[in-house]
């Protein structure tokens, strides 16, 4: 079954190889239908899903390069499981989202957004080193297609650079993968690329060191943290709609996912040494981040340096080691997912519209559009963080988990609680931002650089009223989510704790 | 008689007979008769037989000391036969005639030879029928000066490296004793100043038939100046057999220490300067002509690995890489001037006109680059895991991030065909059913490869 959920957007891309050209209603209701199904096979899995272990569920494991070790090897656990969800649910939106944005090549565009969507969900799916290689630059042309070809003005300079920069960062991942595979065959005899077999790799801090410098740095461009986030801005701004809700919903997990998943855990001991850094990091992109945001112009900006700011949140969860604060962090990446997404989705709507995207020429769209401003509101609300909105249990998770940590570590050093307090002052600087924004935007003298606006159409109004109740699911009912991830959030907490000197936090 | 003179042989007898058949007709028959059919069955029952004798486990030696063949080498000699098919359908795309085939099939011969000689004579001989054939190749049917010129230049150069091969087998004969590949294995591991330069002579002819870096100046001329089947050809068939001499001749042997860095330095700067020199290129063959220099460079990395695994490396990249070039070429516009038709300004919105053929070539691109899940990242992969596991982490790494350094011109291909709108006066972008036919036989081969590689590195 959870092939399926990986194969059907490949399926699916293939066929639409057999649609003509010309027929671009049946390859928009094809791709629907894809993405669609595909997102009601994950929900079943996710209600199959078994809270009590974290031990890997719906495995399959096929020998690929056997030679090698190389296994096709895919599982459920609770670490990508509401990734993978929401990269399922992300799915069928972004395809409504593009109906009427993107008019040429209609075809390959579709046929691009199945391949990520294959290419996405494989990444989060892999538990062999290989595979997860494979499909995570497998994710990068796709992207370059969609920016490249449906792009604004500066398309070209956008794409090059964002694919630039990642394939560095995932080059140098190259070689730590082939020195690790090699590593664990000398040692073991036996040659494998299985996650779980490379979490007792046993490298001395040296290596590790080395090992986790080249994965951090690929994780790092991806999330991306400061400072190596300057490709997310033209990226953003340059790529269709579509684009941007597939960068932001999903692409940017990645960098963190990866670090949850391979980064910390495979090497422990540099994990430790790295983690000041990482959160002293993680900290600097959540404030300069927010500021960037405070200061933009350009609506699509506003909300690309939001990112920034929010996958600091999850940064700085991840690396306090608290329960807490690792379910924080997942919780706070899917619920970046939805609120970027959706925001996203609104610009695009906006831009679609007046075809402008410069603040300054926007005011009052609460009395031009009320529908859109309810929307817009309610997600300005979620990513500002207001109790009962997925943004709320986010960073309040992360935060909390953040300060446990750091009360703990007190006796010993007082740099993580002052961290932690300085990450605090992001959520007024989100406040800030976001309600400068949606105050220029939604309120004041009514004006639009094209009059009159249409009002939400039914199937924009489908897409923002599911989005909006799943920030609300989040938001209000977390418990069984936080279920779901804490047995595999324990195992990554323990082997991260196994690392700590003995007589040091607990 | 030995039987084994025939059966060892199979491959080779049969491109004989290809060639033989080709001649009779040829002086038979007063009118053009196109040379395909005969030469594509030659080729293609020769492939199979070569396959046969590999799965059959056959090892012989039909000439002592002179012509070895084993599974490993009868997998080889299947892969360049195997990329030698599409390579004629191109030809006959471009209505090449018998003259053309037969030289082809000579060169072929040579390939085979090159890829079975266990004694330095021999892959002399084989070296030279693989590329003497190849001189006159390049100006058969071409009215271009530029052919001629190219010609020329392959062959100057061509000659200076036969000269130093013979140099090299020389003084190994003078160091050793003997012309035999263990002799010159054994001479390569020790520090005896004779046999050091003989090695270097020897190392460095194949690089410069190789075209790497600093040898690789005829090859952007060589490629350019010729028919797309011809470049096809000397990018394909001949870099692969001069590859596979290069493990033939260090079979078994661990690169000495002093000549570790030597190679790896050139390898690297042919890596770095390939991939440097091909972003400002014009046509797709300078293009693949420099991109060719690089992968050179990666091969060549192959020599720093432990010897067990060379040849399944080299095998493997050999096929990919072929596979990779062979669908770019089928993909041009068959039609136009022979000088231009493969400039990239021709290409410039190719998906519009063209959807299937701009797929496919960006296919071969992603594939050349080494973007999984391609197998031009499996075929990397190996290369490096290779070096990796003899120590040399640290070449390893710069090597990977020269293979960065081409990211970005396969980059442009793809970005001239897809974002770019399609020039004004574009002429004809068709391509031709046969070259079609490549292609479809190419992307099969690529897409099994990137399914199962598994399968294939298995019986290497």
């Amino acid at each position: 079954m959870l092939n399926w959920v990986l194969f059907l957007p490949l399926l699916g891309a293939l066929g639409l190889t057999v649609v003509p050209a010309h027929r671009n209603d049946l390859t928009r209701g094809l791709t629907l239908a894809v993405m669609g199904v595909q997102f009601v096979l994950a929900a079943w899995l996710y209600g199959q899903f078994q809270a009590a272990t974290g031990a890997l569920q719906f495995e399959t494991r096929i020998p690929w390069i056997p030679q090698w070790g190389v296994y096709y090897h895919v599982g459920l656990d609770g670490l990508n499981l509401l990734l993978v969800l929401l990269t399922a649910f992300l799915g069928p939106l972004v395809v409504a989202g593009a109906f009427s944005a993107i008019t040429t090549g209609v075809r390959l565009f579709y046929a691009m957004v199945l391949v990520l969507q294959f290419a996405m969900v494989g990444t989060f799916l892999a538990q062999d080193l290989f595979l997860f290689y494979v499909f995570w630059e497998a994710m990068l042309i796709p992207m370059f297609l969609i920016i490249g070809i449906w792009g604004g003005e500066r398309r070209l300079y956008a794409t090059f650079k964002f694919v630039l920069y990642t394939a560095f960062g995932s080059i140098l991942m190259l070689a730590a993968v082939i020195y690790i595979a090699y590593t664990v065959y000398t040692a073991t005899g036996v040659p494998s690329f299985a996650i779980a077999d490379l979490y007792r790799g046993g490298w001395s801090l040296e290596v590790q060191s080395l090992l986790l410098a080249a994965f951090a740095l690929s994780f790092a461009v991806k999330v991306p943290m400061v400072p190596l986030h300057t490709w997310l801005p033209d990226a953003h701004v340059e790529a269709p709609t579509a684009g941007s809700v597939i960068l932001a919903g999903v692409l940017l997990k990645m960098g963190t996912y990866g670090f949850l998943k391979l980064g910390l855990p495979m090497f422990p001991e540099a994990a430790l040494l790295f983690r000041p850094v990482l959160m002293t990091l993680a900290v600097v992109s959540i404030i300069y981040g927010a500021l960037l945001a405070l200061v933009q112009e350009d609506i699509k900006k506003i909300v690309a340096y939001s990112s920034i700011s929010h996958l600091g949140y999850v940064m700085l969860g991840l690396v306090s080691y608290d329960l807490m604060g690792i379910q924080g962090g997942i919780i706070q990446m899917v619920s970046h997912g939805l609120i970027s997404g959706g925001l996203f989705l609104m610009v695009g709507m906006i831009y679609e519209r007046c075809h402008s995207r410069d603040l300054a020429h926007y005011g009052g769209l609460a009395r031009l559009l009320p529908g859109y401003a309810v929307f817009f509101m309610l997600l300005t609300l979620a990513s500002v963080g207001l109790p009962s909105t997925s943004g709320f249990t986010g960073e309040f998770l992360a935060l909390l988990g953040a300060f446990n940590a750091g009360w703990a570590e007190l006796p010993h050093a007082t740099w993580p609680l002052a961290l932690a307090a300085t990450a605090v002052l992001g959520v007024v600087l989100g406040a800030l931002y976001m309600l400068r924004l949606a105050g220029r935007l939604l309120f004041g003298p009514a004006r639009a650089p094209h009059l009159p606006l249409a009002g939400l159409s039914r199937r924009e109004g489908a897409i923002l009223t599911a989005l909006v109740a799943a920030i609300f699911l989040i938001g209000l009912a977390p418990g069984p989510m936080l279920e779901k991830t804490e047995a595999s959030a324990l195992e990554i907490q323990s082997i991260l704790n196994a690392a700590r000197p003995a007589g040091g936090t607990p | 008689m030995n039987l084994d003179m025939l059966v060892g042989l199979l491959p080779e007898h049969l491109l004989l007979a290809g060639i033989l058949v080709l001649l009779v007709t040829e002086l038979a028959t007063r009118h053009a008769v196109s040379p395909l059919p005969v030469a594509l069955l030659a080729v293609a029952a020769a492939m199979a037989a070569a396959l046969g004798l590999a799965g059959e486990g056959y090892t012989a030696m039909p000439f002592p000391e002179q012509f070895v063949m084993d599974p490993g080498r009868a997998v080889a000699k299947a892969v360049l036969l195997g990329l030698a098919l599409p390579v004629l359908l191109l030809a006959g795309e471009a209505r090449a005639d018998g003259r053309f085939a037969m030289l082809l099939l000579s060169s072929l011969y040579g390939a085979c030879l090159v890829v079975s000689a266990g004694n330095l004579v021999t892959l002399f001989l084989g070296l030279e029928l693989l590329s003497l054939p190849v001189y006159a190749l390049m100006v058969v049917g071409s009215r271009r000066p530029e052919s001629a010129e190219a010609a020329l230049k392959y062959l100057v150069l061509g000659g200076a490296g036969s000269a130093t091969l013979l140099f090299g087998i020389s003084l190994t004969l003078g160091a050793t004793g003997s012309l035999s590949m263990t002799a010159f294995t054994g001479a390569a591991a020790g520090p005896e100043p004779l046999a050091m330069a003989a090695v270097t002579l020897v190392l460095a002819a194949l690089m410069l038939k190789a075209a790497l870096v600093p040898f690789h100046g005829w090859a952007p001329d060589a490629y350019a100046g010729t028919g797309v089947p011809v470049t096809a050809y000397m990018a394909t068939v001949i870099k692969g057999a001069v590859l596979l001499a290069l493990v033939g001749v260090f079979e078994g042997a661990r690169l000495a220490p002093a000549l570790v860095g030597l190679t790896a330095t050139l390898a690297l700067a042919s890596a770095v300067w390939g991939n440097l020199a091909a972003m400002g290129q014009r046509g797709l063959r300078r293009m693949i002509a420099y991109s060719s220099i690089a992968h050179a460079g990666f091969l060549f990395f192959v020599l720093l690995g432990e010897p067990a695994g060379r040849l399944e490396a080299v095998v493997f990249y050999v096929l990919v890489y072929g596979l990779a070039n062979l669908l770019a070429f089928a993909c041009l516009p068959s039609r136009g001037d022979e000088g231009t038709r493969d400039h990239l300004d021709r290409l410039r919105g190719l998906y519009r006109s063209r959807p299937a053929a701009a797929i496919l070539l960006a296919v071969a691109m992603l594939s050349l680059a080494g973007v999984p899940p391609l197998p031009g990242f499996v075929a990397k992969f190996f290369i490096f895991k290779n070096v990796v596991e003899a120590g040399y982490t640290a070449w390893a790494v710069a090597g990977l991030l020269a293979s960065y350094l081409g990211l970005f011109f396969y980059l442009r291909v793809i970005r001239i065909m897809f974002m770019e709108e399609p020039a004004a006066t574009k002429g004809d972008t068709r391509g031709g059913v046969l070259a079609g036919v490549a292609g479809v036989v190419c992307v099969a081969a690529v897409a099994a490869v990137t399914l199962f590689p598994g399968w294939l590195l298995a019986r290497l």
